[in-house]
């Protein structure tokens, strides 16, 4: 018995290690960073150039708002569309489910470069499909990359497209996993389908679409490739700027690793308060 | 009384009518990522609609392979994805074993910091990460920048965790009875019996690393080492580049993992909804 | 094969005493049967002589080695499990050789054990099969074959036939026997059913909360348990219980009031007197009973189980243990109101602690 636990720290340490050195001790690291002045070497501890900078920082505020705009919009519209869209393709009545499984579910396999660069084409403002057919059923055309709310809906069309069939996914799930004979004996009740929805699938699946709210607020909290690479790097003019794409070019392009830390910590703070914020609005109040 | 049949009709109507219409909305970026990878760049930036694919895939796809060595970067990226699929499922599920079938001191501690810090935004790691690969290591642009740091991943601690849990416990003993060794009993009962697990796993972990955008962006900028979606994004702000060819691009990157989704959907989803095991 | 020996053996999982001290001696060819309610600490103690579970102290021998600290391959110990436990995704033939394969035996032995063990079993024809595609009784004999491969000092068995069907447990109870005579092997059998351990067991140990309450042969324990408990436990159908009053003692036997039965008066074999008016309980066998006799009870019967040898007729049937009367007759004795009487020197005493007065 005693040889077992050492077989136990054998079967665990490999992973371990590798999540000590490239999990743990950065999540620490990185905490430590978020005070130092990192603009020239050598490194000083100087909070003001970090945390007291972020509170001062037009820039960090406008990417802020963008990502809580995101957020606010795209989250809950995205969850309400895989809850509905779930529903129907569980549905007994449905054709050509193998079909329509795919057409929603596939947008989950494709990486974010492939779908920007299709993205950026289908609304490309003079040649793009979808101005196009805008202005053959009468309509203007609209500037998606030069005009700021038309390039936030994109970044918000865009990620909904990807994203929800896979909560989609998620959703379907929960409600296969509800007995049908519940469903059975609420119809010999006489309970009308749309009772069932409201009294039954919708407090069964409540864990589920807090799972997938918390799951899409860290999702949206993290937007980095969309606004990188579909509006040229959060175009224009900082409009689609998220704190990713933020994080990004203080940390990578200006190299300036302790402020991006302290922008990485406001993320992770943000994202855990939102979820927590999700979770207890979501809670089980019985 | 209505109708039973009736109403039945007329709910599956209202079904198609509306799921129809928005799956093939939901298509069309597909469809015209096709389309796009077979028009000449002159029919992309025309004034008409097309929606029928044409016949410049070829053209197109000598164009990006001039533009960067598009083959070259989607071997790097197959070859990353294979062998940090195999190590992460190698390493995750024996951590996962560990900590599902033995108790051992620390066990708790184990399991309460990767729950407690797998919703932490990869931004949180990601600069100490770069400071240590890039930096301190002088790593980039290596096959140990690409593959060894998203290692970290602990998806598959927790899923086989809760593959290994669910097996019955007197299979383990009797092998044990048997003087089979801790590991054998790892190797030839624990592992073949959560083949579908390890195949979903596989599967997603698969995906994750095949369309890894942020980590090569930062650690792998040598043309000779870069994975193909940063070698596609890398185009997209350049003047004089051939859309189709970037099209090609899209495809040949999406195409496999569509062929995969197809074909094992079940593990697919599996390896999806796994996430939201508690 | 080899004898076991148990000393002092406790186990206590957390601040839970589940085995409070077990002392015992298995002989070396011994068939042993570990037999008590579900949750008294059976399978633990099987366990621990298996080496699946730590010994929080005492110590257990297996021939002449302690074995305390010995991992449960090396102990040549080999053990059936309820559940089979067979590994779903080999072949009979697999799911026998693996244990050996694993160990790097020689492939020529392992095959001949393996065709010897599925000759003795009847599974020749059944070795490509995968576990699935067998029925129960099927895989419990695989189960058994794995560990006839093994040529163990000792065969532990943990209720290997309580997934099986009435029919089918008598047939494997049966071949069980067989083989423990062929094989001359040691085995430790647990299980928590009483016929079970009376027809195959050369002794009996009968298990309360984590102590031994008795250990004997079959009939020992049936016709002197140390205890109520065991003659409650030993014997189907049950012992009937009633509480009396001690009154006098002649003739080597000392004679009973019994409370709420009329005059009736049970007349039990003992080596002494008890103080007259001392409170005690008086077991009786069903088959103990007679109809009439001058110091008997009226009973009224309210069902009868007739199973053609014997009838069981059954009285106070509201009352949580019924009254139950063995008769060799076939007659149909439905709400018929008899009296009966106990047969002397047949009655077995207990104190009110529960302790047998012999
Ligand atoms: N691993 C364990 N942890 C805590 N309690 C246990 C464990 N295994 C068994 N027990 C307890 O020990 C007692 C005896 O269990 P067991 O030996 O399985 O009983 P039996 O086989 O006689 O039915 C039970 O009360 C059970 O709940
Ligand atoms: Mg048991």
């Amino acid at each position: 018995m005693r040889r077992r636990n050492l077989t136990a720290y054998g079967f665990l340490s490999p992973y371990l290690l590798i999540f000590a050195a490239f999990w743990l001790w950065p999540i620490i690291y990185s905490f430590y960073l978020s005070f130092l002045s990192t603009r020239r070497a050598p490194w000083t501890f100087n909070p003001s150039m970090t945390w007291l900078r972020i509170t001062q920082d037009t820039a960090f505020y406008n990417a802020l708002w963008n990502t809580l705009k995101i957020l606010a919009i795209q989250v809950p519209a995205m969850v309400f569309l895989a809850t509905v869209l779930a529903v129907l393709l569980n549905s007994q009545l449905l054709r050509a489910r193998g079909l329509i499984r795919f057409a929603f579910f596939a947008p989950v396999v494709i990486g974010e470069a492939a779908y920007a660069a299709v993205f950026r084409l289908m609304f490309n403002t003079d040649f793009g499909i979808v101005n196009k057919t805008l202005q053959a059923i009468g309509l203007s055309k609209v500037d998606w990359f030069a005009n700021p709310s038309a390039a936030m809906s994109l970044i918000i069309m865009a990620v909904t497209w990807r994203w929800v069939g896979y909560n989609a996914i998620i959703i379907l799930s929960g409600l296969q996993s509800i007995q049908t004979d519940v469903y059975e004996a609420a119809t010999l009740e006489r309970v009308s389908p749309r009772q069932q929805f409201f009294h039954i699938t919708l407090p069964l699946l409540r864990p589920v679409l807090v799972f997938c709210f918390v799951l899409s607020v860290i999702g949206s909290m993290q937007l980095f490739a969309e606004p990188y690479l579909i509006t040229n790097m959060g175009g224009p003019g900082g409009a689609t700027e998220t704190l990713g794409l933020f994080l990004y070019r203080q940390g990578f392009l200006n190299l300036n690793f302790g402020y991006a830390s302290a922008i990485a910590y406001t993320i992770a703070a943000l994202a855990v308060a939102i979820s927590a914020l999700n979770m207890w609005i979501g809670r089980d109040r019985t | 009384m209505r109708s039973k049949s009736k109403t039945m009709l007329f709910r599956s109507l209202a079904l198609h009518s509306v799921l129809v219409p928005l799956a093939l909305l939901w298509l069309l970026p597909l469809w015209m990522m096709f389309v796009f990878a077979t028009m000449s760049d002159n029919a992309i930036f025309s004034p008409d609609i097309h929606l029928i694919p044409s016949t410049q895939f070829g053209e197109n796809f000598a164009k990006l392979q001039g533009d960067i060595d598009f083959v070259r970067t989607l071997i790097v990226s197959v070859v990353v994805a294979v062998i940090y699929t195999f190590f992460s499922v190698a390493l995750t599920s024996m951590a996962g074993w560990a900590l599902a079938r033995y108790k051992f001191l620390g066990r708790g501690l184990v399991v309460a910091i990767i729950l407690g810090t797998m919703t932490l935004p990869y931004f949180v790691v990601v600069i100490p990460q770069f400071i240590m690969v890039a930096r301190d290591f002088g790593l980039s642009n290596t096959w140990f920048a690409l593959i060894v740091p998203p290692l970290f991943n602990s998806l598959g601690v927790l899923f086989m965790r809760q593959a290994f849990s669910l097996m019955p416990v007197d299979l383990f003993d009797a092998a044990r009875v048997e003087g089979v060794s801790e590991w054998k009993i790892f190797i030839h009962i624990a592992l073949p019996l959560s083949r579908p697990m390890l195949a979903a796993l596989s599967i997603i972990l698969f995906l994750h690393s095949w369309n890894n955008y942020l980590w090569p962006l930062l650690i792998s900028n040598d043309r000779s080492m870069m994975t193909a979606p940063v070698a596609l994004g890398s185009l997209f702000g350049l003047i004089d580049v051939s859309w189709g060819g970037v099209m090609v691009g899209a495809v040949l990157l999406t195409v496999p993992m569509l062929v995969v989704f197809v074909f094992l959907q079940r593990f697919f989803m599996a390896g999806i909804t796994a996430g939201a095991v508690k | 094969m080899a004898s076991v020996s148990i000393n002092q053996v406790t186990k206590q999982f957390g601040a839970v005493s589940v085995i409070r001290g077990a002392n015992l001696h298995v002989e070396d060819g011994e068939l042993v049967v570990f037999v008590g309610p579900s949750g008294c600490g059976k399978s633990t103690l099987l366990r621990m002589i298996a080496g699946l579970e730590d010994i929080s102290s005492g110590d257990i021998h297996i021939g002449d080695t302690m074995v305390n600290d010995i991992e449960p391959g090396d102990r040549g110990v080999a053990m059936v499990f309820q559940s089979y436990a067979l590994y779903p995704h080999m072949s009979v033939q697999q799911n026998m050789s693996f244990g050996l394969r694993m160990n790097g035996n020689e492939k020529a032995d392992t095959e001949r054990r393996v065709q010897t063990a599925a000759k003795v079993l009847q599974l020749k024809p059944l070795l490509a099969r995968l576990p699935k595609q067998l029925s129960g009784g099927q895989r419990q004999r695989v189960a058994i074959g794995r560990a006839i491969v093994r040529e163990p000092q000792v065969f532990l068995f943990d209720e290997p036939l309580s997934n099986l069907d009435a029919e089918l447990r008598v047939q494997m109870r049966v071949e069980i026997a067989r083989l423990h005579k062929e094989l001359q092997a040691t085995m430790i059998y647990v299980t928590h059913d009483q016929t079970e351990a009376m027809t195959l067991a050369d002794r009996i140990v009968v298990l309360r909360d984590g102590l031994i309450e008795q250990v004997g042969s079959p009939l020992e324990l049936y016709h002197n348990p140390a205890n109520a408990f065991v003659a409650g436990f030993i014997g189907s159908p049950r012992i009937n219980f009633f509480t009396g009053v001690a009154t006098e003692y002649a003739e080597g036997h000392q004679l009973v009031q019994l409370s709420g039965r009329g005059s009736a008066v049970a007349k039990v074999a003992t080596t002494e007197a008890l103080p007259s008016g001392t409170l005690i309980k008086v077991g009786v066998r069903p088959e103990h009973f007679e109809i009439g006799g001058a110091c008997g009870f009226p009973i009224k019967v309210d069902v009868v189980e007739q199973l053609g040898s014997v009838s069981y007729l059954y009285a106070d049937t509201t009352s949580e243990y019924p009254l139950i009367v063995a008769r060799q007759d076939d007659g149909d004795h439905r709400s018929d109101e008899l009296t009966i009487s106990i047969r002397a020197g047949k009655a077995l005493l207990f104190g009110a602690d529960g302790n047998r007065l012999r």
